[in-house]
């Protein structure tokens, strides 16, 4: 009898169901980025609001990496349904928090394919998860970093102008 | 001029069974048939993986539970395939316990060519 599953497609179905829910995760933190992209920008921070603008179509392109290499393994990508984006902030330093939270909860859940995939010897989305891990550790850093200004710099007087214009200096260049 | 009736070409092969119904494969059609509910229907591979994910979400905990006074019956409808099915809250069970098996003896025979012919010198 052939084996037409393994013909048609490369992924198991758990590993096809979590890099679809992983294309879910991109697309919602696309859409959080461009959120808090409008609050920055609504609220008079130019700088916070272009690098959330950049950061929102970082995530894009990852939600779409992740669909092109479902299809060519011969999996059924699904177009996401992203609801519940949180348009409000309390705070300046709020948007920040919630977007280390956020790269926090994508970088736990990359390592939770990854561990499925070793659990089943998939080492082909291995060899493809390993680009998202070296990008998450350029994700957390920045966002960081960025939420660090805070303290750094601190609130008071001009503090909030000054954290603003540094936001989008904020690098990453590790060679290791 | 001989009649003779020819048979229907043959190349099914039982992947699982159950009482109330069964699943063959056919090789030469890269498809599965689907015996159940008084009905053989035919899947290839996008529309059975998409039997199994509407049969499986079928919450039938929920069905259970549920004191509406309407039957319990649930419909099936796969987007794209050309079967439809109206099951009643015993039938889909009967259903998922047919995939389920269905898909267990698939991933065994996964197995089976892995070690059988894959990793074999
Ligand atoms: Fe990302
Ligand atoms: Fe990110």
């Amino acid at each position: 009898m052939k084996d037409i599953i393994r013909v048609k497609c490369l992924l198991s179905t758990e590993v096809e169901a979590l890099l679809n829910q992983q294309i879910k995760k991109e697309a919602q933190s696309s859409s959080a980025y461009l959120a808090m992209a409008s609050w920055c920008n609504q609220n008079g921070y130019d700088f916070s609001s272009d690098y959330f603008f950049l950061q929102a179509e970082e995530e894009r392109m990852h939600q779409m990496k992740i669909y092109k290499y479902v299809l060519d393994m011969g999996g059924s990508a699904i177009s996401p349904e992203v609801t519940n984006i949180k348009i409000e902030y309390n705070s300046f330093k709020e948007v920040f928090e919630e977007a280390l939270d956020q790269e926090i909860s994508v970088t736990q859940s990359l390592k939770n394919i990854a561990a499925n995939c070793y659990k089943e010897q998939d080492f082909v989305t291995i060899e493809f998860l390993n680009w998202f891990f070296k990008e998450q550790r350029e994700e957390e850093y920045k966002a960081r970093r960025a939420l660090e200004l805070f303290e750094v710099i601190g609130e008071e007087g001009t503090g909030r102008w000054q954290i603003d214009k540094n936001v989008g200096k904020i690098v990453y260049n590790s060679e290791a | 001029m001989q009649n003779i009736a020819t048979a229907p070409l043959v190349d099914f092969v039982e992947v699982f069974q159950t009482v109330n119904g069964a699943v063959f494969q056919s090789d030469r059609e890269n498809c599965w048939y689907v015996d159940f509910a008084g009905k053989m229907a035919r899947f290839d591979y996008r529309c059975m993986m998409k039997l199994r994910k509407a049969v499986y979400h079928i919450d039938i905990e929920a069905l259970l539970l549920s004191s509406e006074l309407t039957p319990d019956l649930e419909i099936v409808f796969i987007c794209a395939c050309d079967h439809c099915y109206v099951l009643t809250l015993l039938e889909i069970i009967a259903f998922k316990e047919l995939l389920e098996g269905t898909f267990v003896m698939l991933e065994l025979n996964r197995i089976l060519h892995d070690r059988v012919y894959r990793l074999s010198a």
